[in-house]
């Protein structure tokens, strides 16, 4: 069963989306989600769509993915719809029973579909497109400013890729685990909440044992290759602002000046 | 430059890696969640908290409080986010009234005793802070975001347990016993734990 979760979404490949620079697309994302939000009526999202329809082809990644991200909301897109559609008052066009749709709720239901799925495939944009570790490397330089408050970039991006580096490893570890010990007659499916956690120790034990040896051997290595902290250290890939980069900028302020034009265009 | 490194440097170093590996380990945790059946939906119960309260007992505080960062930022890396980022933050704030006050006990006296009395005030922390979020910032923004009205999750309750009938008494007996039973789910599997890894975590 827990083969089945797969880690990360990134799909690697070489377009111009992909190029960017990961702290640009961090921030584009964000000001993108600002951008769903600034909006209020269905004009708005024209020019977004367009944006991210851009965004997709250039970056060809291929549609079945971009379906797949959306599968996991299906539920919360579907319970969305149905109560906007009965719980908006306004003008009936329908009565079953007790509930009524009103034109306002359907109105109201398709832009919040519409909002949510674009929030959804907006948001995969940046995790198809960049690597978990390009993402890593990018919040670590968007919170280097913060480290004159105290908060330990490099530390915390240095454990961030640790951690990213071991998930792989600790999925398999876990599956084995699970087998070994469902050999031994642990029950890791059946019984109330607290019959299944209970049954999460025999699991968990080993886990951490061995994840603590594996960090026991990780430091030793990191020593031995006179790992001391970020002061002075260098890397191959250097982040840098290209011509992309700028471009990309430019496009997304624009599309968020086109954003806060489109609040005062009154077409209902 | 100096050759041979710090004793300060080498233990900073067997912390990364700690934090670092207990935060795979969390993450790992989080993509196994169950919902549970009192309350709506979208209340999960994971229990990628235990390993943040491990490395929070074995290595301080702010080694917890990096563990719940960490993991909340991977999971935010590998699965990307439904809410623009706010569920995120108001599962950093959370995780960390849990942590804080446990790690801040069991800090100055490490006894078994103190390790309990720390998951009391940190499950204590949790409900209250928990509620506070909910109440203030979760609950009004994921409204805003999907679009159902505070009342949609209030019948919703309602249809659970009849004593819902607006949001605060959402939050007391919807909110309130998810966080309860959560820290209480997550204590207990973390003292089975504890005694039986803490040899090789004080190693």
């Amino acid at each position: 069963m827990i083969k089945d979760i797969t880690v990360g979404q990134y799909l690697p490949g070489n377009s111009v989306i992909h190029r960017l620079d990961p702290r640009v697309k961090i921030v584009g994302t964000f000001a993108f989600i600002i951008n769903l939000f600034i909006i209020n009526n269905f004009i708005g999202y024209i020019p977004i769509f367009i944006f991210m329809a851009a965004a997709l082809i250039i970056s060809k990644i291929p549609f079945k993915y971009v379906v797949n991200g959306l599968k996991p909301i299906m539920v919360i897109i579907i319970i969305t719809a149905i109560i906007n559609v009965f719980f908006t008052t306004g003008k009936v066009i329908y009565t079953l029973g007790p509930l009524s749709i009103t034109e306002e709720g359907l109105r109201l239901a398709g832009f919040m579909i519409i909002r949510l799925i674009f929030l959804i495939i907006g948001t995969s944009v940046l995790t198809l497109t960049t690597s978990p570790i390009a993402l890593t490397d990018g919040i670590e330089n968007l919170l280097t400013p913060l480290k004159k408050i105290g908060v330990p970039a490099h530390e915390l991006a240095m454990m961030m890729t640790i951690a990213l580096r071991f998930i792989p490893t600790l999925l398999d570890e876990t599956d084995k685990i699970m087998k070994a010990q469902t050999a031994r007659g642990a029950d890791f499916e059946s019984g109330n909440i607290m019959k299944r956690a209970k049954s999460l120790v025999p699991l968990l034990v080993p886990l951490f044992i061995s994840s603590f040896r594996r960090a026991d051997e990780l430091a030793m290595a990191m020593e031995a290759r006179c790992y001391r902290g970020g002061e002075g250290r260098t890397r191959m890939k250097q982040l840098k602002i290209e011509k992309v980069d700028i471009i990309a900028i430019v496009f997304i302020i624009l599309l968020m000046a086109i954003s806060i034009y489109s609040r005062y265009i009154v077409l209902f | 430059m100096k050759s041979e490194l710090s004793v300060k440097q080498r233990n900073n170093t067997k912390i990364i890696a700690k934090v670092g590996v207990l935060s795979a380990v969390a993450a790992v945790l989080m993509l196994l969640e169950f919902p549970l059946w009192f309350a709506p939906g979208f209340y999960e119960l994971d229990f990628s908290e235990v390993p943040v309260l491990l490395g929070t007992f074995a290595l301080g505080p702010a080694a917890g409080v990096s563990i719940e960062f960490v993991k909340i930022l991977i999971n935010f890396v590998i699965n990307g986010t439904d809410t623009g980022g706010i569920g995120e933050l108001a599962n950093f704030i959370v995780g960390c009234s849990f942590v804080i006050p446990a790690g801040f006990i069991y800090k100055h006296k490490k006894t078994f005793f103190t390790a309990i009395m720390g998951l009391v005030a940190g499950t204590l922390g949790l409900t209250i802070v928990g509620s506070i979020i909910n109440y203030y910032l979760l609950l009004p923004v994921y409204s805003k975001i999907y679009g159902w009205p505070i009342q949609a999750f209030i019948d919703m309750g309602n249809a659970i347990n009849p004593s819902i009938i607006n949001l605060k008494t959402f939050v007391m007996y919807a909110v309130v016993p998810f966080n309860l039973l959560k820290g209480l789910a997550v204590s207990s599997i973390t003292l089975l734990i504890y005694k039986k890894i803490s040899p090789v975590l004080h190693r």
